[in-house]
């Protein structure tokens, strides 16, 4: 049955064949092939009889027209879209249904948000979003084009908390069909995720997604995104270490490069002297930092400089008087740095006590096993063992790993190890030598 | 390989022959003293060396010296006017008259004009003789034209020139020795010059030379004219004769590229025997008492100085050091007593004395044409030392204290016990307001706790990005090669306000 108008469409939908998913699935798509921008005017517009088609179809039953129809007036005429219809069809969408039409619910993601910026309040997309996230999925650990827009849009919003539930699962599994995905999609959640995280100075977490985006697979040549990314990691290391680590092996090296030559890196060398080279730096490239957005994250850095300096005094001296302390670490003023190691002390930066003559005596760090903690340790361990295994025998397998072993049996050559290498394979082995190795 | 070889040395020979000698590359530094407490000889220093090495060393010592300037280039001067050097000659005279306050030297005219064409008849005569064997194809006399004209342009100074046919030479070289003979002249040669960096090619190429030698030996038909059973013993204290001028050169190479260690385990194996005929003409025994000493105490335990130098632990009796033999090194050792004695000092303990010695010696060195960029460097690397085996028996102790035995002012010595506290090398901490330096007590148990923790929370954080990637990578989700596409990342990025959200 071919569909040429909304009430064919509806019919379709109420029909005796309504119920088979794939059916309908199919019956759009081929509608969609034939004529896109052709199909999504007729569904946006009205139907024969002049009924609203949203009114007639049911959310939770006829999911996949209803998904048709709702982001084709999303991406053609907005306004014809209520708020609260968008936030009932994310509630209560048949999720297996939406897995059927992915593209549509990318469609559909970018129309809420979208929507809701042209309404001047992105806010209101992150409920549905919020639900889209959570509902499409088949796991929490699966990735989908619905999660960067989530992502986004709650930066956007500055609110980072909404998204924190969504970011604290982590992203394993990739199913680039199920869920219409590109490289984009993985490059763009993971670095709003960072960002996310940096501004709710989760630097940990933060440094987790942004080293996702840095080291991501590459043919070509690096993206801007992972650029940006880089210079947020190393502003962000800088803040939470107090130095740089160095990028994952498997980086792009053109990145290394670039990153190299940029007033980042001369900044992360000098790190942490004293403030007032540290702002020379950033006086001079005031401009770049500016627009790269990222005057903020140097402020951080550079608010904690005095921090590390105290840091490394600790693991040199044990006792130091305020005016020495001041001295090696760029503060004049006994008072400020007075404030500034009690406020460490204070934090538990430093174990540390201060006498009231203004001598400041380091303490060996207080050491802290107990039993419980070692036995949650050994646990998270297992378990992460037990995925790898997992893993392991799903990759053993897997078409293209016994493809690849087959031939190699019958003397394909040692090309073979090099390939599995690639997929990170031999690697995982080591891995779990180790995790066995506790 | 051979062939690139000698293109390089070409270059780096031109490029100090402008100057007449190598010596002036160096970067000119902070003018050496010499008084009586940095007390220097010149007249019994040079004594020691002849020839081209005396010349090259009067010209160093002139070069960072002022003091000894004029002196040093008249001396040279002397020394030139029996050589078959007349650029050096006029050069060298040049140099001097331009010092102030020195006597003018007139060149001797006559002389230079005498040397030059009497260089120019000889070149032109050995390079015939080439021509002819070359027209004969007799590979040996090739090879000894060769070998003659490369001697002649060492002779000469043209270093460029003579490595050119040295290397020739072995094109046409039919034994093993032969082939050696042509690497000790090559080695020779950049000694000379301090071409440290190439000194290894040579010296690799000759062991294996070497190594090929008796293998000829045991064939019958081979090039083993006088080799038979008598000679046997003898040929072997020949090879190990080479084999000590190799790990000379070997030695002197890792110093020239600040390798100390290896330097030093280099110079402490060497015999006497072998080097015999290069003392004097290359160095001197006790250039290599100082080497390998500094070397030595700046790099090596302390227990493998003891064995390595023979000397008897203090503490144990002295009879069972007299019953083992002494370890070659020790003739070195005997040559030049404040060597000994800053031996004696260190594996004593007495810093305080080894700091003297070096301060006092310290002109000498700088002197020294091998090891004058080294000096700070090797001083620096002892004093160091010196202070971490000083503190390793103490769980504190005060910093003046500390300083008395180094014979240094209290502030300065805190400020190179913090660079090396913080340098990893003494585990301790100081106590600024006490002056106390204390060691740390680190708890095995608790460091491998915190260690092993820290491990497995990387292994899982990185086998989590590792997964993903794999994913990632199963998908084909990688960032594609360029297209027309831009590749700027997309719109959604741009619009990310970071600034504002990262206050």
């Amino acid at each position: 049955m071919s569909l040429n108008s909304l009430d064919d469409v509806i019919s379709l939908a109420t029909g005796a064949q309504g119920s088979n998913s794939t059916h309908v699935a199919n019956a759009f798509k081929a509608l969609v092939r034939k004529d896109k921008d052709g199909a999504d005017i007729m569904l946006s517009g009205a139907s024969g009889s002049g009924q609203d088609p949203l009114a007639i179809l049911a959310p939770n039953i006829h999911t996949l027209p209803y998904l048709y129809i709702l982001s084709a007036r999303l991406a053609t005429n907005a306004t014809t879209v209520t708020h609260a219809v968008v936030e009932n069809f994310c509630r209560t969408a048949d999720p297996i249904q939406l897995r059927l039409a992915p593209d549509r619910v990318t469609l559909l993601a970018h129309g809420i948000s979208r929507a809701a910026d042209q309404a001047g309040s992105i806010r209101t997309a992150i409920g549905p979003l919020r639900d889209l996230v959570r509902r499409f999925p088949a796991t929490p650990a699966h990735l989908t084009s619905v999660h960067p827009i989530f992502v986004h849009a709650c930066v956007k919003s500055h609110y980072f908390t909404l998204a924190l539930p969504v970011l604290q699962q982590a992203i394993t599994e990739i199913d680039k069909n199920t869920y219409d995905l590109t490289y984009h999609t993985s490059l763009n959640y993971h670095y709003s995720a960072g960002i996310c995280l940096a501004a709710l100075k989760r630097f940990r977490e933060a440094e987790e997604f942004l080293e996702i985006v840095v080291s991501s697979p590459s043919q070509g040549p690096p993206t801007a995104v992972q650029l940006d990314a880089l210079n947020k990691l190393a502003l962000i290391q800088l803040i939470i270490y107090g130095k740089t680590n160095p990028t994952p092996k498997y980086t792009h090296a053109t990145l290394g490069r670039i990153f190299k030559v940029s007033p980042y890196s001369a900044f992360t060398k000098v790190y942490p002297a004293p403030t007032s080279a540290l702002v020379g730096i950033v006086e001079k490239d005031l401009k770049t930092f500016s627009s790269d957005n990222n005057l903020g994250l140097v402020k951080q850095a550079l608010q904690r400089a005095p921090r590390w300096a105290v840091r490394k005094l600790t693991e040199t001296y044990v006792t130091l008087a305020l005016p020495e302390i001041g001295k090696a670490v760029g503060i004049e003023s006994e008072a400020e740095v007075r404030t500034m190691v009690l406020s460490m002390i204070e934090a538990g930066e430093i174990n540390a006590t201060l006498s009231a003559e203004g001598t400041v005596t380091f303490l060996d760090p207080p050491t802290s096993f107990t039993k419980e903690g070692i036995d949650a340790l050994l646990e998270d361990a297992q378990t992460h063992a037990m995925l790898l295994v997992e893993f392991d025998r799903e990759l053993e397998r897997s078409r293209d790993f016994l493809q690849k072993a087959v031939r190699d049996r019958e003397g394909g050559g040692p090309w073979m190890m090099e390939d599995m290498d690639m997929t990170g394979h031999s690697s995982l082995r080591e891995a779990i030598w180790d995790e066995g190795d506790f | 390989m051979v062939a690139s070889d000698p293109m390089a040395t070409d270059s780096i020979a031109e490029g100090s022959q402008e100057a007449g000698w190598r010596s002036q590359a160096r970067k000119s530094r902070d003018p050496v003293i010499v008084d009586d407490a940095h007390p220097f000889d010149l007249d019994a220093y040079i004594s020691s060396y002849t020839g081209r090495t005396a010349v090259a060393r009067l010209l160093h010592i002139a070069n960072v010296c002022p003091s000894l300037a004029q002196p040093a280039y008249a001396r040279a001067v002397r020394l030139l006017r029996e050589s078959r050097e007349p650029n050096t000659y006029l050069n060298t005279i040049a140099q001097h008259n331009s010092l102030s306050g020195a006597d003018h030297i007139e060149p001797d005219k006559k002389w230079v004009d005498d040397i030059h064409n009497q260089n120019l008849s000889d070149k032109n005569k050995l390079e015939v003789e080439l021509k002819a064997y070359s027209s004969n194809m007799i590979k040996e006399s090739i090879r000894m034209a060769h070998r003659d004209l490369g001697d002649f342009y060492r002779m000469t100074s043209d270093n460029s020139n003579a490595l050119k046919h040295y290397t020739k030479s072995r094109e046409f070289c039919t034994t093993s020795q032969h082939v050696l003979e042509m690497c000790l002249s090559v080695l020779e040669l950049l000694v000379e010059q301090q071409n440290y960096s190439h000194i290894s090619t040579y010296i690799f190429k000759a062991e294996a030379a070497l190594d090929a030698i008796p293998a000829q030996q045991a064939a019958p038909q081979g090039a083993a004219t006088t080799a038979t059973q008598s000679q046997a013993p003898k040929k072997s204290a020949e090879r190990e004769k080479v084999q000590t001028k190799l790990d000379f050169c070997s030695a002197l190479a890792a110093l020239g590229v600040s390798n100390y260690e290896k330097a030093a385990t280099g110079f402490l194996k060497l015999g006497y025997k072998g080097l015999e005929d290069w003392f004097g003409k290359l160095v001197a025994p006790s250039d290599i008492a100082a080497y390998g000493v500094l070397c030595a105490l700046a790099t090596l335990p302390r227990s493998a100085l003891v064995s390595r130098l023979g000397l008897s632990q203090p503490g144990s009796s002295k009879g069972s050091s007299a019953t083992s033999e002494p370890p070659p090194f020790a003739y070195y050792l005997e040559q030049e007593q404040y060597v000994r004695e800053l031996v004696d000092a260190y594996v004593n303990s007495k810093f305080k004395t080894v700091l003297e010695l070096l301060d006092r010696f310290s002109s000498r060195h700088i002197l020294d044409i091998n090891l004058s960029p080294h000096v700070q460097e090797l001083t620096t690397m002892i004093r160091d030392r010196a202070i971490v085996l000083y503190f390793q028996p103490f769980a504190s102790i005060r910093l003046d204290r500390m300083a008395l035995a180094f014979g240094l002012p209290a502030d300065q010595l805190e400020k190179m016990v913090v660079a090396l506290i913080q340098a990893g090398q003494i585990k301790g901490r100081v106590d600024s307001q006490n002056k106390i330096l204390r060691a740390k007590d680190l708890d095995q148990r608790v460091a491998m706790f915190t260690r092993a923790e820290k491990v497995g929370k990387a292994i899982q954080s990185s086998n989590h990005k590792l997964l993903l990637r794999i994913r990632l990578m199963q998908n084909d989700l990688q960032v594609p090669k360029p297209s027309l596409k831009d590749n700027k990342g997309s719109s959604l990025l741009g619009a990310v306000p970071t600034q504002m959200v990262l206050e």
